[in-house]
C-alpha cells in the first residue's frame, strides 16, 4: 500500500513523463483480506494486494487511456507511450473539456487504521461466533467477512493532486435449515471492523431461519409491504440513473417531461421523502472528488418530496449554463455509495404494528431493470418473508417476484423507520430506512427457499 | 461526413508513427511480455515461467503443504467504442470516441495445509515475492484449519507439461486501432442513417489472458486465451409520447483471432437494427396471458445460462454459495430424474470451438472435456472441480475450476453449456407454423431468477407477434415468467442443426468476493408451450 507521499511522487512522476499537453494519472492500491464460510466451516480465505496506474493523455482533444499494474520505471514509461499512441490514433472528442487545475479536496472522515490492517486473526472469531450459534441450533451457516483498504491518488499536468485512503468492511451470513427448508439472512457493512456485531447478526439470521420454516403460499397481487432497511436500499438506490441531466434533457428518464423539459421543481413524492448524497458522512466511504476530479460535496436530489436537482457533468453543464454537480452514476447497481434517504423515528416493530394486512420483507435478490426510462425493476424476495395481520407477524410466506419502480415505491411510501447503512447482495451501498409502502406489485410466487 | 473526416485525420496521424515506434511499445511492458513469449511452435511452457513456479512449489513443500499450485497471469484488455449522438444546440451528429487499454500482471498461490485451503496473491512477480506470498498462503491455511469440518480431498489428476493457445491466425492486439475504429465508425454511421434514430454506439473489446499453471502434482501448463466481443446499439426517442426504445446487435462473441471479425457482420446488422429500432418505437404492447414462445438462439442462450447452467453447479447444490449466488432446485436426489422434456439434451463443454469458456486446462490443471448434464430431459451430471468430484462419487473432475484473475481463488465455474439441436429436418418455419397465438423473442433484455433457479422472468431485445402459424408485426413491452422445470417440460420443438448458433455472455458473477466469468451457450430456435407472458412498463 502506498503512503500519501509515495502515491503523490508516483502520480506526479508519471504525469511528467508525457510530452502531451494534458496527462491525468490515477494511482490505486488496494489490499483485501477475507474469510468465506459455508456448511459451518471455512471454505476460502485470502489476502491480496492490487495496484494500478491509469494514464489518460490528450492532445487536440484526442485521448488515449492506458492502465498498467507493473510500476517499474521502464513499464511506466512504456505505458505512457502506449497511451500517447492510442491518443494519436483516436478521433478528436468533440465533448472534451480542458483539464481542471489545482483543487482543494476535503479529507474524508471515515478511515479506521485497525480496519485497514485487519487479517484472519481479527476475522475468524466473528466466523466462529456465527458457526457456533448455527451449530447449537442444528442449523447451517454460510457467509463472508471481508475488509478492503484502498489508497487512491490523482494528479494531472495542470497542477491537480488529490489523495484519499479508505477502509471498509462487511459481514453477511445466511443461516439455513439442514434440510434446506428455511433460510434467514443478516448483514452489516461497517467502516470499522470493530463495529461489526457478529452475535447480533447470528441471532437475527438464525431467528429468521427458525421463524420462516414451512412458508405458506399466498395469492400473488399488490400488497402493503414493510421493507427492512436492506430491502428498501435495494430498490431506492436504483432511482439514481433517473437523475442524469443529459438523459433527462434528451427525453430518456422518468424526469423527462412529455413533449420536452424536465420535472425539476415538481413535487412527485410525499413530504417526508428526502434523498441526498453526502460523501463526508462518517458512516460510509466515498472519494472526495467526482469522476471528473472536481471536489465532491453533498447534494439533495429530492427535497421533501420535490425533485431538487439533476446530475450535470462538466460537458452538459457547459451546454446548458448550469454548474456541474457531483454525479449520481453507475446506473446498474447504484454507483453512488454516499446516497442516503432520510428516515423517520419509528422502530421496525412500530412499522409492523401499523399494518393491518401486509408483508414484511428481509431483502431482495437479482434485481434488474425492466425499463430504463420508467425505472421499472424486477427481482425476488429472499431469506424471510412474513405475513402481517392486524399489526402482528402471523405466518411465514413463500418468496415472491416483484415488478415495480423505485419511483412508484417512494410515491406509495407511508411511514419511515430510522435509517442505517445497508449493503445489497449485489454490492450496492447506501443509508436507507425501513419503510411501509402500499400497493407493491408481487405478481408471482417462487418455490425457492 | 464530419465523422468520416475525423477518421481520415486519425489514419494520417497513425502513419506518422513509425512501425518501429509502434512495435517498441506493443511488445512492451517489459517483463510480462517477455515471460509469456516463447517459440510459437513450442509445446513446452517458457523455462522462465517454470523457474518462477518452482519457487512457490518448493516453498510450500517446506511448510508441509500437501498441495500447492502457482498461477502467473497476464491479462490484457483493449476497449474501443464510438458513440454517435446529436449536439444539443445544433442537432449535428457528434462522434465521441473512447479508446483504452489495460494490462494486469501478477500471481496467486494456493496451498492445502492441515487439510485446509490458503490463498495469497501479489502483483510483484519475482522469486522473492513468490516465496513470501506462498508463506502467507500457508499461514492462512493453518488459521482456516481451526474451523474445518473435514479435510479437503482432491480427486486424482493426470500430470501435463503442455502449452495450449486459443486457435487463431491473427493476434487481435496486433491489429491497428485505426482499423478497429474504422469498422466501428462505419457500423455506427450506418445505424444513424435514419434520422429517426437518436443515437448509436458501436464497441469492440479484445481480451487476452496469458496463464501459467504449476502444481505439486507435477503439471506445468502455459495457455493463451483470446476473446473478442462486439456490440452495436441503437436508441430512438419519441418525446411527445414520452417513449424511449432501443435495439441491439450483439454478435457471437468468441474466443478467436482477428480473422473471425468479418463473420461478426456489423454492416448488414447495422442496417437491420436501424430499421427495427424505429419500428420498436411505435410497436404496440403485447397482450398478457398464456402464449406459445419461439426463443431465438441469441435470447435462449441466456435462459439456458440462468435456468440450466447455474442450477447444475455442484457447489450451489451443496450449499457453498448459499450466502450469495444461492443454492439449487436441482438437489442431489434429482440425479436420474426428469427435469426437462425428452427434446432437451444439454452438454457441458470446455472444448467447443470459439466458445468463450473453452480452454485447454482448467485452473486445477485438469484437461478439459465434454460431459452430459441433461440427457433427453433426465438430469445426469453436475459441473465439478477436483475438490468436488468425490462429493458425487466421481473419480475425475469435469474440469470446471476457474479464477478470473491472478488475484482471485479458483472455484467451480460453469463450462459452456449447449442444447443439442432438434431433428435434421425441423425448420424455424415448422416451429412457427405450429403456433396459433404466440411471440417470437430475439436478443437479450432484462433477466432475473431466484436463488434456487425456480422462478425466472426474462425480457428480450425485440419481439414479434405470431398469429395463425405466421410471424407478424413487431410488438413491445414483453416479458415471460415461468417455473424452470415446468418451462423446460414445455419445450416441444427445437429446430435442426442448420439453425444451431453459439452466443457468448461475459459478466457472469458468482462467489464472494464476486468473480466474473465468460462462457458461450449454443442452441437452435426452440418452441415452448403456454408460458405466462407479461406486459412491462
Amino acid at each position: 500500500m502506498f503512503t500519501s507521499d509515495q502515491a503523490q511522487q508516483l502520480a506526479q512522476k508519471v504525469a511528467k513523463l508525457s510530452t502531451f499537453p494534458e496527462c491525468q494519472v490515477t494511482v490505486t492500491s488496494s489490499e483485501q483480506a477475507y474469510t468465506r464460510f459455508a456448511n459451518n466451516g471455512i471454505t476460502t480465505a485470502a489476502l491480496g494486494l492490487r495496484q494500478n496506474v491509469t494514464i489518460a493523455v490528450t492532445r487536440d482533444s484526442r485521448t488515449g487511456v492506458y492502465s498498467v499494474d507493473e510500476l517499474d520505471d521502464a513499464s511506466l514509461r512504456k505505458a505512457v507511450l502506449k497511451a500517447e499512441e492510442l491518443a494519436a490514433i483516436s478521433p478528436a472528442n468533440p465533448e472534451h473539456l480542458p483539464p481542471l487545475g489545482s483543487q482543494e479536496y476535503k479529507k474524508t472522515p471515515s478511515f479506521d487504521e485497525a480496519t485497514a490492517k485487519a487479517r484472519a486473526p481479527e476475522m475468524i472469531p466473528h466466523v466462529k461466533t456465527i458457526i457456533d450459534v448455527a451449530t447449537k441450533q442444528n442449523l447451517v451457516a454460510a457467509g463472508l467477512i471481508e475488509r478492503t483498504t484502498r489508497v487512491t491518488a490523482v494528479a494531472n499536468k495542470a497542477g491537480l493532486f488529490g489523495f484519499d485512503q479508505s477502509a471498509d468492511s462487511q459481514l453477511t451470513t445466511t443461516i439455513r435449515m439442514r434440510d434446506g427448508s428455511s433460510s434467514g439472512w443478516a448483514g452489516q457493512p461497517s467502516v470499522k471492523l470493530s463495529g461489526i456485531d457478529s452475535a447480533k447478526l447470528a441471532a437475527t439470521a438464525s431467528e429468521k431461519c427458525l421463524r420462516w420454516k414451512n412458508p405458506q403460499r399466498i395469492e400473488p397481487g399488490n400488497y402493503t409491504v414493510v421493507l427492512e432497511p436492506t430491502a428498501a436500499g435495494d430498490l431506492v438506490r436504483l432511482i439514481q440513473s433517473g437523475f442524469s441531466a443529459r438523459n433527462t434533457d434528451e427525453g430518456r428518464t422518468f424526469l423527462s417531461k412529455k413533449g420536452g423539459g424536465t420535472l425539476v421543481g415538481e413535487k412527485l413524492f410525499p413530504d417526508y421523502i428526502t434523498l441526498r448524497s453526502d460523501p463526508f458522512d462518517p458512516r460510509q466511504t466515498s472519494l472526495p472528488w467526482t469522476t471528473e476530479l472536481a471536489p465532491t460535496r453533498s447534494m439533495t436530489w429530492i427535497d421533501k418530496g420535490v425533485v431538487a436537482n439533476l446530475a450535470y457533468d462538466r460537458y452538459w453543464a457547459s451546454k446548458t449554463g448550469k454548474q456541474p454537480t457531483p454525479g449520481v452514476g453507475g446506473a446498474f447497481f447504484g454507483g453512488d455509495s454516499s446516497l442516503q434517504m432520510e428516515g423517520g423515528d419509528a422502530s421496525l416493530e412500530a412499522l409492523i404494528s401499523s399494518v393491518e394486512r401486509g408483508l414484511l420483507i428481509t431483502h431482495f435478490w437479482y434485481i434488474r431493470f425492466v425499463n430504463p426510462k420508467t425505472l421499472q425493476q424486477t427481482g425476488l424476495t429472499r431469506d424471510g418473508v412474513f405475513l402481517i395481520e392486524n399489526g402482528k407477524i402471523t405466518t411465514p410466506v413463500m418468496n415472491l417476484r416483484f415488478l415495480e419502480s423505485p419511483v412508484r415505491l417512494l410515491q406509495n411510501t407511508k411511514k419511515l423507520g430510522s435509517a442505517i447503512r445497508v449493503r445489497g447482495l449485489e454490492g450496492g451501498l447506501m443509508i436507507a430506512p425501513a419503510l411501509v409502502a402500499t400497493d407493491f406489485p408481487l405478481p408471482s410466487i417462487s418455490d425457492a427457499v | 461526413m464530419l465523422n468520416f473526416r475525423l477518421i481520415s485525420i486519425s489514419m494520417s496521424m497513425l502513419m506518422r508513427l513509425t512501425r518501429r515506434q509502434f512495435m517498441a511499445t506493443t511488445s512492451a511492458l517489459a517483463f510480462a511480455g517477455e515471460l509469456f513469449s516463447s517459440p510459437k511452435d513450442s509445446r513446452a511452457p517458457s523455462p522462465d515461467l517454470e523457474r518462477l513456479g518452482a519457487v512457490g512449489l518448493a516453498e510450500a513443500r517446506k511448510y508441509h503443504a500437501t498441495y500447492c499450485d502457482v498461477r502467473i497471469v497476464r491479462l490484457r484488455n483493449q476497449q474501443i467504442a464510438l458513440r454517435l449522438s446529436p449536439d444539443r444546440d445544433t442537432g449535428k451528429t457528434l462522434a465521441v470516441p473512447n479508446v483504452s487499454e489495460s494490462t494486469s500482471f501478477g500471481f496467486g498461490v494456493r496451498v492445502i495445509v492441515n487439510g485446509a485451503w490458503g490463498f495469497a496473491s501479489s502483483p510483484l512477480v519475482t522469486k522473492e515475492e513468490i516465496a513470501r506470498v506462498t508463506a502467507e498462503a500457508v499461514i492462512i491455511a493453518k488459521a482456516n484449519a481451526s474451523i474445518q469440518p473435514s479435510p479437503v480431498q482432491l480427486c486424482p489428476v493426470k500430470t501435463y507439461r503442455d502449452r495450449w493457445d486459443t486457435p487463431h491466425e491473427k493476434d487481435p492486439f496486433a491489429v491497428e486501432v485505426a482499423e478497429k475504429l474504422e469498422l466501428l465508425q462505419s457500423a455506427a454511421e450506418e445505424v444513424k442513417k435514419n434520422n429517426k434514430v437518436f443515437g448509436s454506439v458501436a464497441a469492440l473489446n479484445v481480451r487476452s489472458e496469458d496463464k501459467y499453471f504449476a502444481s505439486t502434482e507435477g503439471s506445468s501448463i502455459q495457455q493463451l486465451i483470446l476473446q473478442i466481443y462486439g456490440n452495436l446499439d441503437a436508441t430512438a426517442v419519441d418525446r411527445k409520447a414520452g417513449i424511449s426504445r432501443s435495439r441491439s446487435y450483439v454478435p457471437t462473441n468468441a474466443s478467436a483471432g482477428w480473422e473471425y471479425v468479418p463473420q461478426m457482420n456489423f454492416g448488414e446488422n447495422a442496417q437491420r437494427i436501424r430499421e427495427e429500432v424505429v419500428e420498436h418505437l411505435s410497436a404496440p404492447p403485447v397482450t398478457a396471458g398464456k402464449k406459445d414462445l419461439i426463443l431465438m438462439p441469441n435470447h435462449l442462450m441466456l435462459t439456458i445460462h440462468e435456468s440450466v447452467a447455474h442450477p447444475t453447479e455442484l457447489d450451489r447444490a451443496l450449499g457453498y454459495e448459499a450466502n450469495y449466488a444461492g443454492t439449487s432446485y436441482i438437489t442431489m436426489d434429482k440425479v436420474g430424474k426428469r427435469i426437462a422434456s425428452r427434446n432437451c439434451t444439454f452438454i457441458g463443454d470446455r472444448t467447443s470451438p470459439k466458445a468463450l469458456g473453452t480452454v485447454g486446462y482448467d485452473d486445477d490443471g485438469v484437461k478439459t472435456s465434454q460431459f452430459t448434464i441433461i440427457e433427453e430431459g433426465i438430469f445426469r451430471n453436475y459441473q465439478t472441480t477436483r475438490e468436488q468430484a468425490h462429493m458425487v462419487g466421481d473419480k475425475e473432475s469435469h474440469g470446471c475450476s476457474q479464477a478470473d484473475s491472478w488475484a482471485t481463488v479458483p472455484f467451480q465455474r460453469m463450462p459452456n453449456v449447449w442444447l443439442r439441436p432438434g431433428p435434421q429436418e425441423t425448420t424455424l418455419e415448422d416451429l412457427i407454423a405450429g403456433i396459433d397465438d404466440g411471440v417470437l423473442i430475439d436478443g437479450r433484455g432484462s433477466y432475473s431468477i431466484d436463488q434456487q433457479r425456480y422462478n425466472f422472468q426474462f425480457g428480450g431485445d425485440a419481439f414479434w407477434e405470431i398469429k395463425g402459424g405466421k410471424k407478424g408485426k413487431m410488438i413491445s413491452s414483453v416479458a415471460y415468467q415461468a417455473r424452470t422445470p415446468d418451462f423446460w417440460q414445455a419445450c416441444d420443438g427445437i429446430a435442426g442443426p442448420a439453425y444451431w448458433q453459439q452466443y457468448g455472455t461475459t459478466g457472469d458473477a458468482k462467489g464472494e468476493p464476486t468473480q466474473i466469468n465468460s462462457i458461450s451457450h449454443g442452441c437452435s430456435p426452440s418452441r415452448f408451450r403456454q408460458v405466462n407472458v407479461l406486459v412491462t412498463d
